[in-house]
């Protein structure tokens, strides 16, 4: 692949990212490139040096924020017509609805991962808390002279600690997960976007 | 290594290599490879950070027949190295401490 050829892949993988971005890049691309035959390479060498496109094209998708990407997938290529605008505003019930509930699904899903973290997260404070508590209560019987109820109290308290000793490792692990997931989902949101723009 | 340890002293590292003079992108590359490998795209994301937080500036001159876009440090960039210096010397005397702990073990 020559730096012709590189270099339209490259256009062709990031066209759905801002115009100037994209020509920045390009730019700076292709001045590495020069700079690499400079040195005595050739074209196809100083292009596969770079490394691929498609780790370029992703790399860079991933570092774009997507509210950048979002307002220029909907910025319009060229000025609209009246009768364009007209019949925006007249679909807009049908149209902004649909983006609204789009969004929404969208906000829905990370609210749901998140509170299922949320919710992991109370029950290992709630089984600490009660092991602690468990066990001072304990304590206090046996003082009191309720041998038995005592001993009962601070065995379900140990109990609880053990599981919250275990449950810990699970939150954490989650959290982990749900961290990944949600940053898929952003990723996923990204090449959407950058798909329907590139296929237009 | 911790990401965002990692992003730090990228940071540092390219505005090491346009310390001393106006530097261009392969050539930061080029100087920083004896000590750290780095990617094209990773070293765009950096000078575009870089240039945002005004630690450096762009400016393109003719070479060869072509345009190639040239950084040069600023105040803030070289205050960034000296910021490093010293932090790095705090660093060191914690690593100093953990593996002469490591030692008394051994």
């Amino acid at each position: 692949m020559n730096k012709q050829e590189f270099l339209a892949r490259l256009r062709e993988g990031l066209s759905g990212l801002p115009q100037d971005d994209v020509a920045e890049r390009l730019t700076f691309y292709g001045e590495i490139i020069d700079d690499r035959v400079e040195d005595g390479l050739s074209e196809e060498a100083a292009a596969a040096e770079i490394g691929p496109v498609d780790e370029i094209v992703s790399q860079t998708i991933a570092e774009i924020p997507l509210p950048k990407l979002v307002r220029e997938r909907v910025r319009p290529k060229r000025p609209m017509r009246a009768w364009e605008i007209a019949l925006l505003a007249t679909g807009s019930p049908l149209w902004l609805s649909l983006l609204i509930a789009a969004l929404a699904v969208l906000l829905s899903l990370y609210i749901v991962i998140w509170a299922v973290i949320l919710s992991l997260w109370a029950v290992e404070a709630s089984f600490a808390v009660c092991s602690l508590g468990g066990a001072a209560a304990g304590l206090w019987l046996v003082c009191r002279g309720g041998g038995l109820p005592g001993l009962c109290m601070i065995s379900a308290g140990l109990v609880l600690a053990g599981l919250s000793v275990f449950l810990f490792f699970g939150c954490r692990e989650t959290t982990k997960g749900a961290l990944l997931l949600t940053g898929r989902l952003a990723r996923g949101t990204k090449s959407l976007l950058i798909r329907k723009e590139s296929a237009q | 290594m911790d990401i965002q340890l990692k992003r730090g002293l990228l940071d540092v590292c390219v505005l090491a290599a346009i310390k001393n003079e106006d530097s261009y992108g392969y050539k930061i590359i080029k100087d920083m490879k004896p000590y750290v490998e780095l990617s094209e795209s990773t070293l765009y994301t950096i000078l575009k950070r870089l240039e945002a937080a005004d630690m450096l500036t762009v400016r393109s001159a003719e070479h060869g027949g072509r345009l190639r876009k040239y950084y040069r440090i600023t105040g803030a960039g070289l205050k960034r190295i000296e910021d490093f210096r010293d932090e790095w010397q705090e660093i060191m005397s914690i690593y100093q401490f953990v593996t002469r702990e490591d030692e008394r073990h051994e």
